[in-house]
Order: structure tokens, then sequence, then C-alpha cells
């Protein structure tokens, strides 16, 4: 029985920024960018991040699966916690068992990738997901190539839609591109030295490893899926002498570069088009090479079309405004007045009494007339019996807008600040914040789906938190 | 057995400061300022007083927290003070303390102080909170307005109700209390507008715009009490009583349970029913000959006017329209220009509302003076539609 992928997921946030917007704003300055201003990229809106990202491809990969996952792994280079376990809040939002094992990696854009190599012929259930949100310097190249999005693999034993066949890893500390500690941004060096030194040196020997290993050759490979440079990754396929029709859909034009997430989105996106019996490698780069062999099995037929990155690409908002870009990103500081002032503290002990209430939008159900409920309490808000609550996540319910407003007094850092009165299945009603709408979005009657976001952000002790907002439904393929 | 509050209790004197952005005056002053004028009213001594009850909602911005800042502002004889809070029905809840002190036996006059100094902010609107250390991880960082918009949202699509006519009709309630602020002196705002310049103001939160809202104004407001015998015996005619106070809090119903439709004001429906009951009154519309209502936005007074039973639900837009609540209507609301423009200082408005009702049944209430009224009612309810407190009460002359 082979190990390898049960299900995948993926996510894009919906924000697409045109690139020939950046151009119209930076080219001034930077004229050499116009080249790359073309499609659009991927933007974490305020109040996404690389957790939050994480928690929607999980959701998208665990949808197809009724496998439960007994480890996480979470690949990124974007944490927004250097020390709460990333993976742990990721586990609590899809309200995982306790005894679920959490893992973050990090320190390479070959995160993902090496996790998926340590995972070779592995024998527990293991969700993998990677998830970057990448800060770019206003005109440069990154901020044309980049986008932000996440992934994820369920890797298991059974009925698997593609096997790991083998792995090779080698490490190389070639420096093409670094981000310290203390650094916002990536400092890139010259591409063709990488492709001379980097591509065409140090990853044709990891592929052949990974190849003999399986007894195969390059002429069996039905698809290459390259986390590189869209010349660099034709070049590799020269100079391996495989045809670059190979190559599967870089992403770069809805998209962009999604860091150690985009390996396995691009993954996700090859995996929707697979055929029984094909063989994928899978290529990692960055001071050194990653490589992934995988054959697809039979499975694969049947899985479903809502998995992976296609719905994703389709729900999206096109961004062509650049200073709204930056100030999402919180590149510059648009003076939104004395009420941005409010101080967001959070009351840690009143969070931990209350954790999973807020992490994994877990109501109650009462024991005698079934009313759902959030907050769960311990009398019923309906029949006001004491009998105990059943613990109910809210979360997968789609809910209906009862009332709303697009308030413009309010701060939100992208006004109007959006928020109503939604009524689930089973009685419950909340007051909570939306997000993705624009003004003009909403009515009342709408059905909305619940989306795990920043709240607030508590700037003075750099700490942020977490809850479920209602979003737009996600429109099918 | 209860027998209530009604005809135990009279008010013998009030008093109110001019409400606006009083950028001259603390807090301090405005309780000077209103208790002057209440005490020369009651033409009695302040060491007569026994007790007295302070209201007052943003404490932090403000006086700060206890009793203190009112025996202190008036240089009390250590007499006991209760400083009492329940968002923007706070000014209501010090007269009930007062009230029921003085019914209780307890003593034979009370004073009930609210205010508020809401000016010192630095920005427009009221200031922010938190709304507690579990409830700031999930509820909506919103405003007041924004939370009385939804009224207007759910409303619309309840009663299948155009959000044009709606916005004619809430349009209607701002022109109308306008109107009558422009007669009353003490008014925060005192200029007439148009329909078009309610319908046309920029959007604050929609679909309430800037003449949806009420004022943010600094302000106080106090009324002296004492039992009916009492007041007698002090030699005071045409005696002004508390007919009905009643007081209906959220029980987190509206909050976390669809029951609630989003459009009217539950606790509103509840307490306005108990204090009919108690002030005998079973025909609203005709036994009362005024309301002040707690118009923080022109949504709320359209729908408290169903919630109070003065008109059909689903009946306010029209009732609105033909005048039913202008100051030559059938029970003018807001005649001193309500909260819309007499102003909002938290602490004191609800005493406010039974100020002005006290001037109009004693005929003193000089441009704006009804034609000869005997009873009104009070609404002042803290809190957002989803989740408050109301305060329902009604004053009338003693037969």
């Amino acid at each position: 029985m082979g190990y390898g992928i049960l299900s995948y997921g993926a996510y894009v946030p919906p924000i697409r920024l045109k690139r020939e917007a950046v151009l119209d704003a930076v080219g001034w300055a930077v004229p050499g960018v116009r080249s790359l201003a073309a499609g659009e990229r991927s933007v974490a809106s305020w109040d996404e991040d690389s957790i939050t990202m994480a928690v929607e491809a999980a959701r998208n990969c665990l949808k197809n699966s009724s496998e439960v996952p007994s480890s996480i792994t979470l690949a990124s280079t974007t944490f927004p916690f250097a020390d709460r376990s990333n993976s742990g809040v990721v586990a609590d939002a899809l309200n995982l068992p306790l005894q679920t094992q959490t893992e973050d990696v990090f320190g390479s854009r070959r995160a993902g990738t090496s996790a998926l190599v340590r995972n070779f012929q592995g024998n527990t259930n293991t969700l993998l997901l990677a998830s970057d949100c990448r800060e770019t310097k206003p005109g440069s190249t990154q901020e044309m190539q980049y986008g932000h999005g996440a992934a994820g693999l369920l890797l298991g034993e059974g009925d698997t839609l593609a096997d790991i066949i083998s792995v090779e890893s080698v490490h190389e500390d070639l420096i093409d591109q670094y981000r310290t500690v203390e650094a916002k941004y990536d400092y890139a060096l010259e591409e063709r030295w990488v492709r001379e030194e980097g591509w065409l040196k140090i990853v044709p020997g990891a592929i052949k490893s990974a190849l003999q290993k399986a007894n195969l050759g390059m002429e069996d490979v039905d698809k290459m899926i390259v986390h590189g440079s869209v010349g660099a990754a034709r070049s590799l396929l020269k100079k391996l002498g495989a045809d670059t029709k190979k190559l599967t859909n870089s992403l770069q034009s809805d998209v962009g570069d999604c860091g150690c997430a985009h390996p396995l989105l691009m993954l996700s996106d090859a995996l929707t088009k697979a055929t029984t019996g094909q063989y994928f490698l899978i290529i990692g780069f960055g001071q050194g090479s990653d490589v992934i062999l995988l054959k697809i099995n039979d499975k694969i037929s049947q899985s479903k079309p809502y998995q992976g990155v296609d719905i994703h690409l389709n729900n999206k908002r096109v961004v062509e405004n650049y200073t709204l870009y930056l100030s999402l990103r919180n590149h510059i500081d648009i003076d939104f007045g004395l009420r941005s002032e409010r101080d967001n503290r959070t009351a840690l002990s009143a969070y931990y009494r209350k954790r999973r209430e807020i992490s994994a939008m877990l109501g109650g159900r009462c024991g005698k007339c079934k009313t759902l409920q959030f907050p769960r309490s311990l009398l019923c808000v309906k029949c006001g019996t004491d009998e105990p609550q059943e613990e109910e996540s809210l979360s997968g319910l789609i809910g209906r807008v009862k009332s709303f407003t697009e308030d413009w007094l309010a701060y939100t850092p992208f006004p109007p600040y959006i928020y109503g009165n939604v009524e689930f299945e089973g009685g419950a009603n909340m007051m909570l914040e939306f997000t993705d709408f624009k003004a003009g979005d909403v009515r009342v009657g709408d059905e909305v789906r619940m989306v795990f976001r920043v709240k607030d952000y508590d700037n003075k002790r750099k700490f942020r938190r977490y809850f479920w907002k209602p979003s737009p439904l996600l429109k099918d393929v | 057995m209860a027998t209530g509050i009604k005809d135990k209790v009279a008010i013998i004197g009030m008093g109110c400061t001019q409400f606006g952005e009083r950028w001259d005056c603390g807090p301090e002053e405005l309780m000077v300022e209103a208790f002057g004028e209440a005490l020369a009213d009651a033409k009695i001594d302040r060491n007569e007083i026994e007790m007295a009850w302070l209201g007052l909602f943003f404490q932090e911005q403000s006086a700060g927290k206890s009793a203190l800042p009112l025996s202190i502002s008036l240089k009390l004889p250590n007499i006991p003070v209760t400083r009492v809070e329940n968002m923007c029905a706070t000014g209501t809840e010090a007269l009930r303390g007062a009230v029921y002190a003085v019914a209780a036996g307890a003593c034979d006059i009370a004073l009930a102080v609210g205010v508020e100094k809401l000016k010192d902010t630095g920005y427009p609107g009221l200031p922010e909170r938190s709304k507690g250390t579990f409830d700031d991880l999930w509820l909506p960082n919103g405003t007041a307005p924004g939370a009385f918009a939804q009224l207007a949202t759910a409303y619309s699509a309840k009663h299948k109700c155009d959000m044009g006519d709606l916005k004619r009709a809430m349009a209607h309630v701002s022109v109308k209390s306008h109107a009558n602020g422009a007669l009353n002196p003490k008014a925060h705002l005192r200029k007439e507008i148009t329909e078009d310049q309610a319908i046309n103001a920029p959007m604050i939160s929609a679909p309430l715009g800037l003449y949806d809202c009420c004022g943010v104004s600094d302000g106080a407001a106090c009324a002296i009490v004492t039992s009916v015998e009492k007041a007698k015996e002090m030699g005071f005619k045409d005696l002004v009583t508390v007919k009905a106070m009643q007081l209906a809090p959220s029980n987190g119903l509206e909050m976390s349970n669809s029951a609630w439709d989003g459009s009217y004001l539950l606790t509103t429906r509840i307490a306005a029913e108990r204090a009919y009951k108690e002030a005998g009154i079973t025909d609203p519309w005709k036994e009362l000959d005024m309301t002040e209502v707690h118009d923080c936005f022109s949504i709320t007074e359209l729908v408290v006017m169903e919630d109070l039973q003065l008109c059909e639900e689903g009946g306010a837009v029209s009732a609105i329209l033909d005048g039913a609540f202008d100051r030559d209507g059938d029970v003018p609301c807001q005649v001193d220009g309500g909260l819309k423009c007499f102003g909002h200082p938290i602490g004191a408005s609800g005493l406010r509302m039974a100020y002005e009702i006290y001037l109009q049944l004693h005929g003193r209430a000089g441009d704006r003076q009804l034609d000869n009224p005997s009873m009104g009612l009070t609404h002042n309810l803290g809190g957002h539609p989803f989740r408050n407190v109301a305060s329902v009460s009604v004053l009338g002359l003693h037969n």
C-alpha cells in the first residue's frame, strides 16, 4: 500500500492587483518593470496572513476527505508569530482534536517541499500546509512577481490520488536571494547567475538521482512542477533534454509566486488535470533543491472539481488602485483618524477560557430545546434550561444576512466597515463583521460562508487576534 | 401586593443646562448649572435634600467613577449618593433611583442628576470603548449609527418597504425635530432643515445619513422629587407625578437567537406594555398627549412609534408622513427637538426628556407650548437594537 496524497487543497486571496496599475504608479522610477506588467497578482487583504490562508487551504483540502489528520505541518517563511505555535492556531481553527501533533517549519522557500521529502514513506495521516505572504518593496520586481497564497496536502496511506515514489534533496549555499530576520523584504541577486550556477548545475543531479531510485528516466516523466522563474524552468528542461510542454502552469499570470506555498499550489492545479498513470516531478529550489516524484493513481478520476486552486482563481476582486494595495499591506500609513487609535489589548486569560469558541467558532446546542446558540452558555437563551449544551462549530454553516450596514464612521483598514446580523440553521443568530464584500454588495437574505480572519491588530503589543467573518459564497468554477 | 409607582411621587423642581458643545464647561460646571435651576424651581434649601443619584455613562472621558463627582461638585452635605449607569438610559435610571427612594419612605426629598461631557474626546461621535474582555474577541467594532442603521435594512426587508419611502419618512422625522429644536433656546441644533437636505446628506452608516443622526452634546439635567403628601404639605399645587417607570433589558435573545428579526425593539415593547399597565393606560394614542422618545437616529423614532403602540406594525412610515407625530399632530413627539436637536449628553438625556414633559404639563414651555397636555411619556434606550436596556416612564398631572 502506497503512501501519498489523499486529498489536496489550495487558497488564493480574492484581491488581485493589476500589474499594469503597479507600472502606472512606479514606472516613472523603475521603467524596467514594464516587461512584467501583465496579468494580476494575488494580495492578502488586511485581515489575512499565513495562518488564515493556511486555514482556508486546509478546509479546501479536508472537505474532500473523510480522514482526520493526526498531525499538521505548517510551512511558511512569513509566520505571524515567531514564538507561538502557528500550526496550533490552524489546528484550533479546524477544530481538530487536542492530541493532533503540530509543527511549524520555516527558514526556506523549500520549507514546503522539504516537508514533503521528509514525509516520504510516512505512515500517519499528515496535513501538510504551506502558506506565504511575502511583502515586497514598492517598485521592485518582486512586487510584480510575488503573490500570496496557500496550499495543502493530506498525506497518508490507503486510497491515494498519487503516491510518492521517490525523493531527493541536496543543499548548496548558493544565495540567490535572502531575507534576514530583521528585514522586511527579500534581497535578490542577478537571475542569470542563479540560472547558470544554480538551476543548471545543482538541480539536474538531484533529478537524476530521484529518477534512478525509481528506475525511471526523464522520458517517463509526464509533468514537471518547477518552482522558479519561467526562464529558469525552461532552461532546466532544455538542459535535461525534456519537452518544455511538460511544464505545468506556473500561475504567474493570475497569482504570482507564493513562496514556499507555490510548488504545492502549482501541484494542486496540475492534479486537477492529471490522468491515471502519469508521473509528476516536483522541484523546489533555494540553497539547494528538493525533488519529489509522484505517480498518479486511478483515484484521481474521482476527485471533485471543488478541489484545488481553480475555484479561487475564479473568485476575485481586481484592484487597480495601487495606494489601496500599499495601505492594505501596511506600506503606507493612511490617516484613518482618531478612531483608529483604539487600544485592542487582548485579555489572554479571557481568550484562553473562550479559545475554542473563538478559534473554532464553537457554539452550543441546547440539550433540551436543541436551539443552537453562540456564545455557548450555561443557560439556554431560548428555554432557560441549565442542561449542558453540546459543542457545535458554526464555522462550516452557511449563514443568511438578516440586517447589515455599511459604516463609514467606524474604523477599518478597508472602508466601509460592513457588519450585520447573520442567522444560522438551528436558530443561532450573530452580529458579525463581514469581509471581502465591498459597498453595495450585500443584500438582506444573502447567503454567506464563514472564513477565519484577523479580527484586530494590537499594534502596541504586536499581537493579533482572529475570529470568523461572513464572506461571499465561492462561485462555482 | 405591590401597587406600582403611580401617583406616589411628585417632581417639585427641575433644571436643565443649555446642551451643545460646551467647550467652556466640564461636568462639574454643567451639574452646578442644572442643579441651580432645579433648586430655584423647587424653592427649597439645598440642605433639605436627603439622598441623591448621579447618572453618568462615559466616566473615563469626563468626571470619573463613583458618587464623588456629584457630591464634590455640588458640595452636598455628605448625604448618600449613588452613581448609576445603564448606557444611554442612564438619566432615567438616576430618576428611578430617587423616585423609588421617596416611594419607599427612605427619605422625603431626593435628587437625580444626569450629566455627560462628551466633547473632550477630540473627535465627533461617541467615544470608542471596550465591550468587555470576551465580546471584544468576536463582536464587530461597530458604531451606534451602524447598529441602528440595521433597523432600517431589516425593517425595509420585513415590511417590503421601499428604501426610498423609508428614507423619506426618516427625513420627515428629522425635519420635524429640527423645526421643534429651532423653537427651543436650550437646544444644541437650532436650524431648520429640508427633506432634500436630510435625504441627500453625506452617508454615515448606510442607510443613515448625517441628518438621521442625533447630536453629540455636553449637558446636564436634574430633578428634585418628593412624596405626593410631602409636596402638598410644602404647598405645591398642580403636581406633576410619576405614573409609571419601567425598565426592560435584553437577556441575550435578540443577539443570539433568530426569534428576533432585527426590525423592532423587543425591550421597548415589553417596557411599554408594563408602563401602560402601571399607569392604567389602555389606549396610548388617546391618553398620551406627547412623547419624548429615544430618537438617537431617525429610524429609531420610526420603529419606536410602533413599539409604543402609537401606530400599527408596518404603519409608521405613513403615520409619520401624515404628520401624526409633528408638533401639531395627534401625539407630538420630540417637541423640544429630541436627542436629534436638543442634543444627547448621554447621562442627562432621560432627565431632559422628563424636563420637557414637566415644563409642558406646567405650561412653561414657551414658544413650543402644547395645548393643555396632561400626560406624557419618556422612552430612554441604552445600547444597540440587538442588546439594550429600554426605559419607559409616564408623567402626568396629579388629579
